[in-house]
């Protein structure tokens, strides 16, 4: 049976109330302490079977959450398709869709027609968008003209002003952050071109108070780029290790993977050799066949004379006579291998890791001409690649550790591969994914960074642009809207528009309210003054000229840390704002919600209107 | 021994029968419901419904026909039976799925409204019926014109009233003529030209892309696949004049899934495995001595045939699946082989060129033509993957609203000047009408024009279900177009406001009379104007959907009794 639910939206929206508005702000409260450089976690607990889960991105809430009311889930959709291209900035996209739902309600209780505040909002957001564009700053102007260099946040402006008195203390608490990676860089690698040095002063304005985690990216990207600069992110690899000290984080070349004891042997046996291997994409079984093969039903065996079934042994003393024969040292196999297969490969020195990632197997193929194959049997000598190494890059027996694998080998290739492990690992086993995500979120900054060759100034600089823009506009329209060309000639300028823009550089100055007080420095109140005192100082229009300028001034203020600027990501900003926006005009524009397949016992207990 | 479960055994409940059930209470407030839930989607500015399963499935959002209808489904089989009807039409036309529930809907309420007889409602809806389908017939029918394909204008018109009428698609005006332009240029190249004998229209294959802007949509002639694991196999791409291509339809799996049921019986010592391998190498080595470079199967093939093939530099692409079936075979001219024995000489086809596309993460395979073939694809990309759908399915639906322009080459005009413009019309004829006419019905001339009076504000009320901001509808007393009056202007500010109708053909003068729609005006003949419209509608499906409205509408209102097996 299907059942209609009418929202009973007619009535709410008389009542200048829209339900999945509401509920849209309410879950954005979800987000508002994972904004800015400091970050706070949150555990969620499951009362029902006592599971917790720490967390620390906007993301992993929503992923721990049950939601199951329809905002929620086309949140949820939202995000985690937002998530899987950027690892970033889902919480600035629930914040805005947050408070652009928030500006939506207020429209409605206005009383301004959905049309309206569609048009308008749709404008507020090509004036957000041409800001980008003003603000943004191209990647080489970061390191090759001296006047771009700093440029300071409001967050930071003003706090050198509260902490002038006292620069020691300020010193200490940010030397950490600004001074460690540089000794470090020119320790480890003593030659660094200056493309390095370039791609290191973009990651540094993008760590967002990760540094340690961009740290990571730094190296991985400097592992990779020795030859060129390229930072290729599809061939770095996270490898989690629970339950040991953070200093073990480093980032190697090629892949770590665990391993048994008696691999580890095998493996120390073969250590500095330039190995023969072979890929499998599937089992190492007798039984294993192909995806999309279909074992015969309706086979039936006859014969003659009784004879044992011995067909595995067959394919067992088949396949090793092959690897044999090929000389093969290394198997990397995705899936796992015949228990007894692998003793007679441990009896002759052949080294068979299981479990290995598709994506691993297939950079393996291609750095070093290997063919993939999916049975072993389809292994000739064209197949085999060489110019692999391995080394146990980390024993860990003499832990007490739960799993067997305790012991990590490195696989790498002799010629540059690009393939990177970034090795990340805590005490506390709840923290890991949390680390990998910031890594990620680092990793995949500069990434876009890199692809957008451009940036945006950060810490809420491009938000003040925007605020002061819309704030400007929504003026225009009210001294008089006829009179005002419209920033974008295809939407139509309503009464209503200088209305919508004023409250859509609310929602923005929220933002960057929300930012400095989670910065731990400011109060809501501080917080706001410090804005409108900002705002002031941003009088005539934005263009670069004018950015220089802000550029310059704060320059001033702060110039004993130059190198402290702070930068966004201009795709994913304008990317987050878009689909935030989509977020609330979806949803302002539904009044009802079709529920399919409800069974009497719901339809008792709430109040749905049946079809 | 055979074990026998025991059969139960159930009273059989006895069949429900609804009397009259347009006299049931429940009846009629479902149908109200189902009316103002169309109405509510209707038009660019309609609102949007998410449709769900309330247990974690996916939330859809979505105002078309095509996609809600399907999802209303009734307790009430009267309902169903309208739905059934128009879901039906939507099937054979696409659009106007809205227009026909609305207006079948209004229909049923007028009767039900009016203290009119039904049969009298019934044959006088079926005589309005004719009377405007042979007024849109008509050479000098005024709410008409036709398409001219020697320009684009009236193409992207109609393509773009479908797209813009989908809110869901979340699309500014911007990206909306992107899209219009590319369904258009689409459509252009599926009609093959220069060809003798029967004219073979091509396809537009639809490849959605989630996560890029829309503006980053393209079309392409030929096709693009979708091939995963293309950067391990394809060092050296394909360019060189025709490259030879054959497609399976068997499974090349190498098991026996295709035998179907049954057993079969073999000997222990043969490895049946072994010897479909062989089968399948043996396929293997014909295609490489007659020189194939494009190796295509809509299943699965072995690993050990794929291996053997790339390794003699075969481009191999399995699991093309049934959808893509049809226009590779259009695109390649080859003949699907559907055995393991023998391979035809005709069975092989060509391409012209393969080259590799990037979409975001996708990476695609070009197959390029070697002439012109009428197969082309449409990469639609957007923000999410909500907006993605409802825009993949608004597409379609353009694409089909410009296929009917080949059968019928007539737009009508949109935005709901049509409808008023033959609620003028109807009115008008109903005036002069006879006595005679009347007897014909049954009744007397003021039933009939009752009766026409309901038939004409069910057409108006779906005009009217445009506006959703509260603005007040107008027509003028000279063409009978419809109007909008934004909800903060008055009547004075008129000259001021009005530029243009809603379909944009007539232009706002100051000698026009004005009337709020369904309010009474003295009837007169709605005069033809010429000029551009913007706002098209699809001529074919309007007017089956008009058809559709009124036999369903009547069909309804003969119901006698509903009765209901609920065993």
């Amino acid at each position: 049976m299907k059942i209609l639910e009418v929202m009973a939206a007619s009535s709410v929206l008389n009542q200048r109330q829209h339900v999945g508005l509401q509920t849209l702000s309410a879950l954005s409260g979800i987000t508002t302490q994972f904004l800015g450089p400091t970050k706070t976690y949150k555990i969620i607990q499951d009362d029902a079977t006592g599971e917790s889960a720490l967390v620390s991105s906007c993301y992993r809430v929503l992923e721990n959450l049950e939601l199951t009311c329809a905002v929620g889930q086309l949140v949820y959709e939202t995000v985690g398709a937002h998530h899987r291209i950027y690892k970033t900035g889902s919480g600035c996209l629930l914040f805005m869709a947050g408070a652009w739902s928030r500006v939506a309600l207020e429209c409605l209780h206005r009383g301004i027609p959905i049309a309206h505040i569609i048009s308008a909002m749709s404008e507020g957001m090509d004036i957000c968008l041409s800001v980008c564009k003003l603000c943004s700053i191209p990647n080489k102007e970061l390191y090759s003209t001296p006047k771009a260099q700093p440029n300071e946040s409001i967050v930071k402006d003003s706090a050198s002003h509260q902490l002038s008195s006292n620069k020691n203390q300020r010193k200490l608490k940010l030397s950490r952050h600004f001074q460690q990676p540089n000794c470090e860089n020119i320790s480890m690698i003593p030659n660094l071109n200056s493309e390095n040095q370039n791609l290191t002063a973009i990651a540094r304005t993008l760590s967002h108070g990760y540094s340690e985690a961009m740290d990571l990216v730094i190296k991985a990207s400097q592992i990779q780029s020795e030859k060129d600069l390229t930072f290729d992110i599809d061939k770095i690899s996270t490898c989690l290790l629970p339950c040991s000290a953070e200093i073990w984080n480093c980032v190697l070349p090629g892949c770590i993977v665990p391993v048994c004891p008696e691999k580890a042997l095998i493996a120390r046996n073969l250590e500095k050799q330039d190995l023969k291997v072979a890929l499998i994409d599937g089992h190492l079984t007798s039984t294993y066949r192909h995806l999309g093969y279909n074992k015969p039903k309706g086979l039936q065996h006859v014969s003659e004379v009784s004879s044992s079934d011995n067909h595995e042994e067959e394919w067992l003393e088949c396949i090793v006579r092959l690897i044999l024969n090929l000389e093969v040292n290394l198997l990397l196999i995705s899936g796992i291998a015949d228990g007894k297969l692998k003793d007679h490969f441990w009896k002759h020195n052949i080294l068979v890791v299981e479990k290995m990632k598709l994506s691993v197997l297939k950079t393996f193929a291609m750095s070093t001409g290997t063919i993939l194959v999916s049975y072993a049997t389809q292994l000739n000598s064209k197949c085999i690649g060489t110019g692999v190494t391995v080394n146990i890059w980390k024993d860990l027996s003499n832990f007490a550790n739960k799993s067997n694998h305790e012991s990590f080998l490195n696989l790498s290739t002799i010629e540059k591969g690009g393939l990177v492990t970034v090795v990340l690992s805590s005490w506390i086993q709840g923290k890991l994914q949390s680390e990998e995500d910031a890594f990620l979120a680092c990793a995949y900054r500069l990434h876009w960074a890199l692809k957008d060759k451009s940036l945006l100034p950060g810490a809420g600089v491009t938000e003040m642009y925007c605020i002061h823009q819309l704030q400007k506009q929504a003026l225009l329209y009210a001294s008089g809207h006829k009179s005002v060309p419209p920033i974008n000639p295809g939407t139509a300028a309503g009464p209503y528009t200088g209305v919508v823009l004023q409250l859509m550089a609310d929602g923005f100055i929220d933002f960057v309210m929300n930012v400095m007080v989670n910065t731990g420095k400011y109060s809501k109140v501080q917080a706001r003054t410090v804005v409108v005192e900002q705002l002031h100082g941003l009088d005539g229009s934005v263009n670069s000229a004018k950015m220089d300028q802000i550029r310059l001034k704060d320059h001033q203020m702060d110039s004993h840390y130059g190198e402290s600027m702070i930068c966004d990501n201009l795709t994913l900003k304008q990317e987050v704002w878009r689909k935030a926006l989509d977020l609330v005009f979806l949803i302002l524009q539904t009044d009802a919600e079709i529920i399919t397949g409800v069974d009497q016992k719901q339809l008792e207990q709430r109040d749905l209107i049946i079809l | 021994m055979r074990l026998c479960t025991m059969s139960r055994l159930e009273k059989k409940q006895p069949a429900r029968c609804t009397d009259l059930p347009l006299k049931n209470a429940d009846i009629c407030s479902k149908l109200k419901i189902l009316k103002q839930l169309l109405k509510s989607c209707y038009g660019p500015t309609g609102r949007l419904k998410q449709i769900h399963n309330n247990i974690g499935g996916q939330v859809v959002t979505t105002s078309t026909s095509v996609v809600l209808l399907p999802t209303l489904s009734s307790t009430e089989p009267f309902i169903n039976l309208i739905r059934t009807s128009i879901i039906n039409h939507i099937s054979r036309f696409s659009d106007c799925g809205l227009f026909a529930g609305i207006l079948c809907l209004s229909l049923i309420e007028e009767a039900q409204l009016s203290s009119l007889r039904k049969d009298v409602c019934q044959k006088v809806n079926k005589y309005l019926l004719g009377l405007c389908t042979s007024y849109l017939q008509q050479e000098d029918c005024a709410c008409k014109v036709k398409v001219d394909f020697n320009s684009s204008h009236c193409l992207i018109r109609l393509a773009h009233g479908v797209i813009s009428s989908k809110p869901a698609c979340v699309l500014r005006e911007s990206e909306i003529l992107h899209i219009t332009r590319l369904i258009v240029q689409g459509f252009l190249l599926t009609v093959p030209c220069d060809k003798p004998g029967a004219v073979k229209l091509g396809r537009i294959v639809t490849l959605a892309v989630e996560g890029l802007p829309v503006m980053d949509s393209t079309i392409f002639p030929g096709l693009l696949l979708e091939t995963p694991d293309l950067s391990l196999h394809l060092t050296g791409l394909l360019n060189c004049g025709q490259l030879r291509t054959i497609i399976f339809t068997a499974s090349l799996a190498g098991d026996l899934s295709e035998l179907g049921e049954g057993t079969i019986v073999v000997h222990k010592g043969m490895d049946v495995e072994v010897q479909i391998l062989d089968q399948l190498l043996k396929i293997g080595e014909k295609v490489v001595k007659d020189e194939v470079k494009l190796f295509m199967c809509q299943k699965v093939i072995h690993p050990v045939l794929q291996q053997y093939l790339r390794y003699h530099g075969i481009v191999v692409i399995e699991r093309l699946g049934i959808n893509l079936l049809e226009p590779v075979i259009q695109l390649t001219g080859a003949q699907p082989v559907a055995t393991l024995h023998s391979i035809p000489p005709r069975a092989y086809g060509k391409v012209k060129e393969i080259t590799i596309r990037q979409f975001g993460s996708k990476i695609m395979l070009h197959l390029v033509p070697t002439e012109e073939t009428a197969i082309c694809t449409l990469i639609l990309c957007h923000r999410n993957e909500t907006m993605l759908n409802e825009l993949k399915v608004a597409c379609e639906k353009a694409q089909h609203v410009l296929r009917l322009t080949l059968r019928d080459q007539f737009a009508v005009y949109g935005a709901g000047c049509s409808e008023t413009h033959l609620a003028a019309y109807i009115r008008y004829k109903s005036k002069t009408i006879d006595l005679d006419t009347a007897t014909m019905f049954g009744c007397m001339q003021t039933e009939y024009v009752l009766a026409a009076e309901g038939f004409c504000r069910s057409l108006e009320s779906v005009t009217a279900a445009l506006d959703h901001n509260g603005g007040s509808s107008l027509i003028d007393l000279t063409h009978a177009h419809h109007w909008t009056l934004p909800t903060d202007m008055t009547t004075d500010e008129m000259d001021r406001t009005l530029g243009l109708c809603r379909c944009g053909v007539v232009q706002y003068c100051k000698d026009y009379k004005w009337s709020f729609l369904n309010t009474k005006y003295t009837e007169f003949s709605p005069a033809a104007v010429s000029g551009e419209a913007d706002v098209l509608d699809s001529f074919t499906a309007k007017v089956n959907g008009l058809q559709v409205a009124v036999e369903t509408a009547n069909l309804a209102l003969d119901v006698q009794y509903i009765i209901q097996d609920t065993n």
